[in-house]
């Protein structure tokens, strides 16, 4: 009975250990921290640090791009949050943006942030109502960096140096 | 009492211990620590490691360190077999990621050493083993890849190493024609490889051949395997028992009641 018992911890036991290995090889995280979020994002409790975010947000208003996208990734250290991280893209398009030409690399990673907000967002759904903005959907911010970026006609037009950052 | 307690201790090591110390190596065998930050990297094992793994599960296999056909077979009960089952993977794995911990990562070193790994094991396979044997010479082949990636190529390529380390790695660098390029990790690599490395000849030592079988489960083998013998061969094997029987009883002492008679 007792070794039978055994058996039984024995197979549960290591059963949870190839999970745990399986997930760990999967999730990567950098640090013991990381190993403790990627876990929080697992079993579903994961949650912004709301304080960190309206800091962030503060600091984006204050047109302060770079200080606010370091307290957003502070605030969302899974970069798991569809809001947040659409904030983050929009803080690459603002400081990349320029009347002349655009910072190709900013919106790269801008690109980046916003699929990542757009595959965290719940039902892939998006909307954000802030009055602040004038993009207030994942679509609409993905689509003005995707044209940032592709070379086209329009380039030329002088006329171009009188547009409006969004 | 002492045999009770020594059954116990052996199922725990062979269900529980042992599965144990395999995942852990499999866990840390293709853990690094980056020398930028000091953050973890997963390295995921690359094919040749699964390939080196399987050579070494056969050499296990002729070098009886293992015996399949004692951990797996149908007399024993499903539940018994399912945790032998898991121990022989989680060793599977464990030597997978053995060489994974003591491989460079990439670059011409990465092929020289599995390529001289592939050697030392195709060799083996043909050459006679016992157990024994066979954990020292794995123990000698880790210790030696492990000496040549963790400390000499290491220090050669260390960024804080001293300017003659430092002008010895840009002569290797240079005479290989930039093909060796090895990635560089924070010391806590080694540490992490060492240990690794120990937990897995330490589980091979622990490992038994084969796990002990049920006394009764052996019995109902061999009577079954008696009643399967024709007739004159179970004649045979009833007049082997009954001069044994016949030898043993000549070999006893006499008992005390017998020597009073006389």
């Amino acid at each position: 009975m007792q070794h039978r018992l055994i058996q039984v911890i024995g197979v549960i036991s290591t059963a949870l250990y190839v999970a745990f290995i399986i997930w760990i090889y999967a999730a990567a995280p950098r640090s013991f921290k990381e190993v403790a979020t990627s876990a929080e994002v697992t079993v579903g409790t994961y949650q912004v640090d709301q304080e960190k975010f309206d800091a962030a947000l503060r600091l984006f208003r204050q047109q302060q791009y770079r200080a606010a996208r370091d307290e957003w990734q502070r605030a969302d250290p899974a970069q798991r949050d569809a809001r947040t991280q659409f904030y983050v893209a929009y803080a690459f398009y603002r400081e990349g943006w320029g009347r002349v030409y655009n910072d190709t690399e900013l919106f790269k990673q801008g690109l980046a942030a916003i699929d990542r907000a757009i595959d965290s967002a719940p039902s892939g759904s998006l909307t954000i109502d802030d009055p602040d903005l004038q993009m207030h959907t994942p679509a609409e911010l993905k689509t003005e960096l995707q044209q940032g970026i592709e070379p086209s006609l329009s380039d030329f037009n002088p006329l171009k140096v009188f547009r409006q950052r969004k | 009492m002492r045999k009770e307690h020594r059954s116990k201790n052996e199922a725990l090591v062979q269900f529980i211990a042992l599965p144990m110390i395999f995942l852990t190596v499999t866990l840390l065998g293709g853990l690094r620590v980056s020398a930028e930050d000091r953050g973890f990297v997963f390295v995921v094992p690359p094919l040749i490691t699964l390939v080196l793994a399987v050579l070494l599960v056969v050499l296990f296999v002729r070098g009886r360190l293992i015996e399949i056909e004692r951990w797996l077979t149908s007399d024993q009960p499903p539940l018994t077999n399912l945790s032998h089952a898991l121990t022989l993977l989680s060793l599977f794995f464990a030597s997978s990621q053995a060489f994974n911990s003591v491989l460079p990562e990439s670059g011409l070193l990465f092929w020289l050493f599995s390529f001289f790994f592939l050697w030392t094991l195709w060799n083996n396979l043909y050459s006679f083993f016992d157990a024994t044997r066979l954990v020292r010479s794995l123990t000698v082949l880790f210790g030696t890849a492990f000496v040549l990636k963790h400390m000499i190529i290491a220090t050669l390529y260390a960024p804080e190493g001293s300017w003659l380390k430092k002008l010895a790695g840009v002569l290797l660098e240079g005479l290989s024609l930039g093909t060796l390029s090895p990635q560089v990790f924070a010391p806590a690599t080694g540490y992490i490889s060492f240990f690794t490395l120990a937990l897995y000849v330490g589980g091979l030592i622990l490992l038994p051949s084969g796990p002990k079988r049920d006394p009764r489960l052996e019995l109902q083998r061999i009577i079954a395997a008696y009643r399967g013998l024709p007739q004159n061969d179970r004649q045979l094997m009833s007049q082997v028992i009954n001069d044994d029987q016949k030898l043993l009883s000549a070999a006893e002492p006499p008992s005390p009641g017998d020597l009073q008679d006389h």
